[in-house]
């Protein structure tokens, strides 16, 4: 029988450096995969390695994958084993199914609702396929995994709210201009925060940059980050002229930019929009700015509450996408159980077609019938097979998705497997794993 | 036929409460389903016009109601050509319960078989409503994306980052679509103006005169537009200057619609 297993270790549990001596690089997949395979007792594994987790997930007939995971990890890394299971984790079933969909739905990431993971799930698992790795089994997990992340994406905001403050920049400046590009962006001053910001601001289609500073060697500095324009800070502020966006971090004591001049400023651009972010302490623009037209001005404590409002809103989505991954786990779990013993019934049916097929086939010889009663029999032989075998197959299905099986995750529920036994026996069946290759091919 | 009307009514007033049912839920299958719905009640209104227009066997405008009827009809056209053009539903919240106040004026208002005085029965009749409801109905799809600037205006300027704040469209982008609204309006606008004078030229029953109370009114709300836009042109009238001249355009449109017929003599039923 088929059992899903996990072991890892993540932000959660362990710090970088430790992270860091289980981490695989794209040269060690195929590696690691084929020492994976030859072990013979999993079937199927799929690895995921990011700065923030490093995770191996296995299918496996046996009942004890996660030793055996657990055992990999540590001879191919070479790490003390009772050193490694300080920071590491291990799940199977259901819990395995429920951990890798909060993966995937950034419910298990650092920061919540972050966009990058869905899509490592999904090259974690390419890199898999493409060295042959994955099966039937991972396939349907992952498969199901990206969707259920696709899906609360579209149906929580869980990462609709910027979390960070550069972001909270960018994601206004699209409130205003829509799109960013051919847009303008000044910076006066510099910053780590100031330049972030205009770093996310080029990413995101700015593509004019222009760095004023009060000497010009700081300037031209900052200004090669960005392929932008250098320029010696004047008073006038005549170079607002062209700007879109304005980032201010300087050190200055005063009001850098007034309203008064705001004002000219905003009548020589015909009033085109401007957007002031002002990260300095203390502040570097006149909050009266605030109130000049086409003009939108926002302070690093704007910025912050705003940020903070939405890691709370994330907070609150984060809970209903919970309960998404709660019920797609469960679900899920139960379909895989079906699917274990679907071979066996797949089998069954197939060996009643043949029979009553073959047996059809010399009973029409012999009876000369027209092609209307032909039918009819046909019909009739069909819908015993169907109505004989209906009893068995729901009952077999019942039992593979037995509800109790939520309770006991970590002990497997087997109680389906004499079931299977005892069919294959009485029937003759061929045996399920053979069936299960023959539909692989 | 009634009936047809009716229903027409209700879906629009479906339509009407899923767009701002969306508003303030930000489900995006309720704001699809408003949409369709939407749809729907414009095909039948569509099919009920046609009908309407084949039992008359003249284009149907000699009542009040049937000038609401085209005008909440027109309303939605553009509302559905605007969605169609820029994936932009939101405004469907604002332009789609105008048309139903339109049709539901209409519903109240009488009506009767009579048509257009036989004189002015000619092709210049429909062009000539067509164009100037379909003028009208862009400024209410720019009064539409007028009102959504100020509110997403005051959410950023007050930094109330609400649902609200995330449903509207960027301050830019509201302000080109209700710019290009006013745009497409002026030259519809022209266009039903121009057919006027040369229609009731035509004309031998109809005196024309340029001091009718409609016309001056109607000559006056062109040219607030055509002044907005020049201002635009020349010195940069962006954002909250447009919103609020999209607005008092569409007052203006309002009052010689409606109220010029209430107060002031005119040469139009309507």
């Amino acid at each position: 029988m088929n059992h899903i297993f996990v072991v890892g270790t993540s932000h959660h549990t362990a710090p970088l450096d430790c992270r860091e001596r289980v981490s695989f690089s794209e040269d060690q997949f195929t590696d690691a995969f084929r020492l994976l395979k030859d072990s013979r007792q999993i079937g199927e594994a799929v690895i995921l390695s990011t700065c923030n987790r490093v995770e191996i997930y296995a299918a496996a007939n046996s009942k004890d994958g996660c030793t055996l995971l657990f055992n990999f990890l540590s001879d191919y890394h070479q790490i003390d084993p009772r050193q490694l299971a300080q920071f590491t984790y291990n799940y199977q079933n259901l819990d395995a199914v429920r951990h890798l969909f909060n993966v995937a739905t950034s419910l298990d990431s650092m920061v919540v609702g972050e966009p990058q993971i869905l899509g490592q799930v999904k090259t974690a698992f390419d890199q898999s396929q493409s060295v042959g790795a994955s099966g039937d089994i991972l396939k349907r997990l992952f498969t199901k995994a990206i969707r259920v992340g696709k899906r609360v994406r579209t149906e929580t905001n869980i990462g609709a709210g910027a979390v960070s403050i550069s972001f909270v920049a960018v994601q206004l400046a699209k409130k205003i201009f829509q799109s960013l590009e051919d847009k303008t962006v000044v910076i006066i001053g510099a910053g780590e925060m100031s330049e972030l910001t205009a770093q996310h601001l080029v990413e995101n289609g700015v593509s004019n940059v222009i760095v004023a500073n009060r000497t010009y060697e700081r300037a031209v500095e900052i200004a090669e980050k960005f392929g932008g324009t250098p320029l010696t800070y004047d008073a006038d502020l005549s170079f607002l002229i062209d700007a879109d966006i304005v980032i201010t971090s300087t050190n200055a004591s005063h009001h850098l930019i007034q309203r008064q001049a705001l004002v000219e400023i905003m009548r020589k651009r015909k009033h085109r929009y401007m957007f002031l972010i002002d990260i300095a302490v203390p502040r570097d623009v006149d909050p009266e700015v605030a109130g000049v037209e086409n003009a939108f001005l926002y302070n690093i404590d704007d910025l912050e509450a705003v940020v903070a409002s939405n890691l709370k809103e994330r907070g609150q989505e984060a809970e209903t996408a919970a309960q998404i991954v709660e019920t797609e786990s469960v679900k899920f779990h139960l379909e895989l159980q079906a699917f274990d013993v679907n071979p066996t019934i797949k089998a069954l049916h197939r060996q009643f077609q043949q029979i009553t097929s073959r047996e059809l086939d010399i009973c029409l010889d012999k009876a000369e019938l027209s092609p209307e009663q032909q039918k009819i029999v046909e019909s009739m032989i069909q819908s015993i097979t169907k109505k004989l075998l209906h009893q068995p197959t729901t009952h077999l299905r019942q039992i593979a998705m037995a509800s109790d099986s939520l309770e006991l995750v970590n002990d497997i529920n087997d109680d389906y497997v004499p079931y299977v036994r005892a069919l294959q026996e009485l029937f003759a069946l061929e045996s399920a794993d053979d069936v299960y290759m023959e539909n692989k091919d | 036929m009634d009936f047809l009307f009716l229903l027409t009514l209700l879906i629009y007033l479906a339509a009407s409460i899923f767009h701002v049912f969306f508003l303030t839920t930000g489900d995006r299958k309720i704001d699809r389903f408003a949409y369709w719905v939407t749809i729907g009640g414009f095909a039948l209104h569509s099919f009920y016009l046609v009908l309407r227009w084949l039992r008359q066997g003249e284009f149907p405008m000699a009542y009040w109601y049937d000038s609401a009827s085209f005008f909440a009809w027109a309303i939605i056209l553009i509302y559905l050509c605007i969605a169609h053009l820029t994936r932009l539903r939101t405004v469907g919240s604002f332009v789609v319960p105008a048309a139903f106040l339109a049709n539901l004026i209409a519903y109240t208002l009488p009506k009767g078989n009579a048509a257009v005085s036989p004189a002015l029965q000619n092709y210049w009749l429909i062009t000539h409503s067509t164009f100037i409801f379909l003028a009208y109905a862009a400024f209410v799809a720019a009064f539409g994306f007028g009102l959504m600037y100020l509110i997403e205006e005051k959410r950023i300027r007050e930094k109330r980052h609400t649902l609200l704040y995330n449903l509207l469209p960027a301050l830019g982008r509201s302000d080109r679509i209700g710019h290009k609204c006013i745009v497409v309006g002026v030259i519809l606008m022209t266009i039903g103006i121009i057919i006027g004078i040369f229609w009731t030229r035509n004309v031998q029953e109809v005196k024309w005169r340029w001091v009718d109370a409609k016309v001056i009114f109607t000559i006056a709300t062109w040219l607030i537009y055509v002044l907005q836009l020049s201002i635009r042109q020349v010195f940069g009238w962006y954002g909250r200057r447009t919103a609020y001249s999209a607005i008092i355009g569409f007052a203006a449109v309002l009052f010689t619609y409606v109220g010029v017929n209430l107060f002031l003599p005119s040469i139009h039923a309507f």
